[in-house]
């Protein structure tokens, strides 16, 4: 669905993303991994058209990236990001409405359609009976709902997640990943998500991109990507890699400083 | 350079004692006897000097100065507010003449502490300023020329008031500013010249001597005579006169008795006031004054 | 509350006309000269429909001729530099923005200055043109200035804005210290703002840039919403970030230059109105735009029929009741709500 044709990309001097290829299939769920600075954010600002690489190209469904015009690529693709702290706080249902944008075009209100798209977006979300209270007002994770909301609402294809999880305690994190899993397999939405936390990443997505200096330094399935090698090598830390006793997927786990040195850690 | 230097210092050997005076702010001033080099800090003493028939003498002038054509050619030394005390230092005069109506305080005080006699005119209507004739007249020895000025000035007057005497009173507006709308108020020099003239200001109660009229109120009074004032050399008058004629319903736009007078002969408090008061009383009582 | 729809923007909006025809009549019924309530209104609403008959001569000029036109251009002026205001806290981001932020005031003023400096009356067509020629050469170069990496960016035309709007500042008081004692006073007076020549030629005049630019931004008013959740935020949803704030710029300043042209600077409109409009309206700016228009205009109206009548016949400048009164008001919303969340 998405295809990433060895683009590479600076903002100014250093290059930050170097011939980088890759594909996310129709429904996937991927994540982006790597530590800062690795170029994960910038990365995912490419595949909505907000930076444009220097070289290389974005196909979205066969057709180029930057051919699209801004409003078709909202209407594919939808983002969820950090949000400043708002300057003059709107209410949930006026943001979630904000979703509708691309579909509006000169339009100054939006139509009995658009409100209903809305409500089914907070209905999904579990944020309808908040709908007409301040954004200033709410907890980081009905804030963050409240966005997945208005990503909704642009009846999105794709659906990509900068460190969403940051910043929430564990039981909203746990919430809005559940959220996140239930619209890639209940909607089939794809997803792409970059993350910071490993473990998250491991659990939830089908698929890991693993970043390492501007080029991908390992694509495939978490149990291929998240070895302890691969992490010693991108990383520059021993952790000790095992499986969650649960769900089978790897686990990363910090060991202390003594412990990593006098324990085991040769695995074979 | 060197020459004009010895010439002027020539005259100050033949100079006597200075005389003490008492100026008009109630200043003691002892002035070298008789003044050869005079400089004057505002307009209305520029003409009244000349017209005492000093010319030599006048060493300096403001730059506000422009009557008679002469005294533009003399030096200046700054305006009401902002004087060059380095052009007055190298003028080295006997006396300076300020004004109490524009001349600061603290410009006389500097002035007396530099070591100059200032001596200071304040006339507040028209018979202040024929006082401040007399006492110039006396401070520069001129007293005989002094005198006839005043004559002269108190017959043109006696002969305006006569003429004018027991007919109906006009009323006046007298326009000095355009954007605010100022007219003049009790205690200005142009409100006496109205009332000596035969009319009535009708801003006259106005406790400001330069109060602002709005428009509503100007309707409101109905003049039937409109003065005004050049107050800006470069103003475009008729501009002026198709404002006002926008208000047909004002006795003065409707008659088409609006008319222009030169600011400097109705509020300056000099000689040509009487010119003023006479230019004023033609108009407003054209029959009296027909030749 | 309900959300903003296209029917609670017009039941508002007409409310709100109601208020604003009030105050226009309640100002025309008053002045320094007495002539009562129900003749001024019926003498305008006569003239409105093109009868003749009630008033003396003199109280239908008062009343047409002063009164009247006074109140709709104070109006005009109030709606104008109200839109403007909100419009440059959204384009900058910036609650403490007001209309002059960015300079355009002081290249007005700066036009206005050379004007009458050259002799050209305060009631000629000279005067308004070349204050606006002003306006519009600052509007140019701050446009210039303000941008970075070819794109208009809101911190860099502050800056840019402010850093104008001082240079020319000090030009204004070059100006001062140089002028003679009459020019001093007709500049100054200008410069405090004033509606005693408002005359119907200034309202046909300025009444097109106010009411195009108003359209204009009103078009835009959803995008101005999304474009103050972030530049990212607007971009990823499909508004045209750089034309909206060209735009916005271009015809905020545009507003502001016809207005200060008319009738010199007059403040805490565009500051305060904003405000008080969105505490009571909120910050949807489909509902705020509007709501700063009518009740800019029933503001600014009143703010003047006060300063004339107030202390008659000495007629205030009109900057010192919008602020006098604007201030308390403004103060009392602060402190019953909440304006602006933390920066």
């Amino acid at each position: 669905m998405i295809e990433v044709e060895s683009i590479s990309f600076r903002y100014h001097k250093e290059w930050v993303l170097q011939g980088v290829s890759f594909q996310v299939g129709r429904g996937e769920f991927v994540g982006l991994i790597g530590p800062n600075g690795s170029g994960k954010t910038t990365l995912l600002k490419t595949l909505y058209r907000l930076l444009s690489p220097q070289q290389g190209e974005i196909l979205f469904e066969d057709v180029p990236l930057k051919r699209m015009s801004r409003t078709d690529i909202a209407k594919k693709i939808a983002v969820v990001a950090q949000e400043a702290y708002p300057l003059f706080p709107f209410r949930v249902i006026e943001i979630v409405l904000m979703g509708r944008s691309p579909y509006l075009g000169h339009l100054v209100f939006e139509r009995e359609r658009d409100l209903e798209i809305a409500r089914k977006a907070m209905e999904w979300t579990e944020i309808l009976p908040i709908f007409e209270r301040p954004i200033d007002e709410l907890s980081g994770g009905e804030r963050k709902r409240v966005f997945i909301a208005r990503a909704l609402a642009q009846e999105p294809e794709v659906v990509l997640l900068d460190e969403p999880t940051a910043n929430l305690d564990i039981h909203h994190q746990s919430e809005f990943l559940d959220l996140i899993l239930s619209l890639n397999r209940e909607r089939g939405l794809t997803i792409v998500m970059a993350s910071h936390d490993l473990n998250i990443a491991s659990e939830f997505c089908d698929r890991l991109i693993l970043l390492h200096e501007g080029g991908i330094y390992k694509a495939g399935t978490p149990e291929e990507v998240v070895t302890e090698e691969n992490i010693k090598t991108v990383y520059g830390c021993g952790v000790w890699v095992d499986k969650n006793p649960i769900s089978g997927m790897p686990r990363i786990n910090l060991l202390k400083k003594g412990v990593r040195k006098s324990g085991t850690l040769e695995r074979d | 350079m060197i020459l004009s230097l010895l010439v002027s210092l020539w005259p100050s050997l033949s100079q006597s004692a200075p005389l003490k005076f008492v100026d008009e702010v109630g200043r003691k001033v002892a002035v070298p006897f008789p003044p050869r080099k005079i400089v004057s800090l505002a307009p209305n003493i520029t003409e009244i000097l000349f017209k005492l028939g000093l010319d030599r003498e006048i060493a300096g002038v403001s730059i506000h100065c422009n009557f008679p054509e002469k005294a533009r050619r003399k030096i200046q030394v700054g305006s009401y507010i902002n004087l060059d005390f380095e052009k007055i230092t190298f003028l080295k005069p006997d006396l300076i003449i300020a004004t109490g109506a524009g001349n600061t305080r603290d410009m006389v005080g500097r002035l007396e502490k530099l070591g100059f006699p200032t001596y200071v005119i304040f006339p507040k209507d028209f018979d202040g300023i024929l006082q401040s004739i007399d006492h110039l007249g006396k401070v520069v020895d001129r007293e005989k020329e002094a005198a006839a000025i005043i004559q002269e000035m108190k017959r043109r007057r006696e002969r305006v008031i006569e003429r004018t005497q027991g007919l109906p009173r006009p009323k006046v507006f007298l326009q000095i500013g355009e954007a605010p709308i100022v007219t003049v108020g009790k205690g200005s020099f142009a409100d006496s010249l109205i009332d000596l003239a035969g009319g009535e200001n009708i801003a006259r109660d106005e406790k400001k001597m330069y109060p602002r009229l709005g428009m509503e109120e100007i309707v409101k009074r109905s003049p039937e005579v409109i003065l005004i004032s050049s107050m800006n050399p470069k103003g475009d008058y008729r501009r002026l006169l198709q404002e006002w004629s926008r208000w047909k319903v004002i006795p003065a736009v409707r008659n088409d008795r609006i008319h222009l007078i030169d600011s400097d002969l109705i509020d300056r408090p000099a000689p040509r006031i009487i010119d003023g008061l006479e230019e004023i009383a033609k108009i407003l009582h054209p029959e009296q004054f027909k030749k | 509350m309900k959300i903003v729809t296209l029917k609670r923007v017009t039941l508002i909006s007409i409310f709100l006309s109601l208020l604003l025809v009030a105050v226009i009549l309640l100002s025309i019924t008053v002045g320094s000269v007495k002539v009562g309530p129900a003749r001024s209104i019926t003498i305008l609403l006569q003239s409105i429909l093109g009868l003749k008959g009630e008033g003396t001569e003199t109280e239908r000029a008062i009343i047409l001729s002063l009164r009247f036109p006074r109140a709709i251009l104070a109006g005009l002026v109030g709606a104008g530099l109200s839109v403007s205001g909100v419009i440059f806290q959204a384009l900058l981001k910036n609650p403490l923005a007001d209309p002059y932020i960015l300079g355009v005031s002081s290249g007005a003023a700066v036009g206005a200055i050379v004007a009458i400096l050259m002799g050209l009356s305060t009631l000629s067509f000279g005067l308004p043109l070349a204050s606006f020629i002003g306006s519009l050469l600052t509007i140019a170069v701050v446009f210039y200035f303000g941008r970075q990496d070819g794109k208009i960016h809101p911190n860099t035309l502050l800056l840019a804005g402010v850093i104008t709007g001082s240079f020319l500042s000090a030009l204004i008081m070059f100006f001062l210290s140089v002028s003679q004692k009459e020019e001093l006073h007709t500049i100054i007076f200008w410069l405090m703002g004033d509606f005693s020549f408002s005359n119907y030629q200034a309202i046909r005049v300025i009444f097109p840039y106010i009411l195009l630019s108003f359209l204009f931004l009103y078009s835009r008013a959803r995008q101005l919403n999304l474009i103050l959740s972030g530049e990212e935020n607007a971009l990823q949803l499909g508004v045209d970030v750089e034309n909206l704030r060209l735009i916005s710029y271009l015809f905020a300043s545009m507003i502001t230059a016809a207005s200060v042209s008319v009738c010199g600077l007059i403040g805490f409109v565009g500051l305060i109105v904003p405000h008080s409009v969105r505490l009571i309206f909120g910050p949807d700016h489909r509902l705020l735009i509007p709501c700063s228009a009518l009740v800019g205009a029933s503001f600014l109206i009143a703010s003047d029929t006060f300063a004339r009548t107030l202390l008659a016949p000495i007629e205030l400048p009109v900057g010192v009741i919008t602020a006098a009164f604007g201030g308390p008001f403004f103060i009392y919303l602060l402190r019953t709500r909440k304006v602006v969340k933390t920066l």
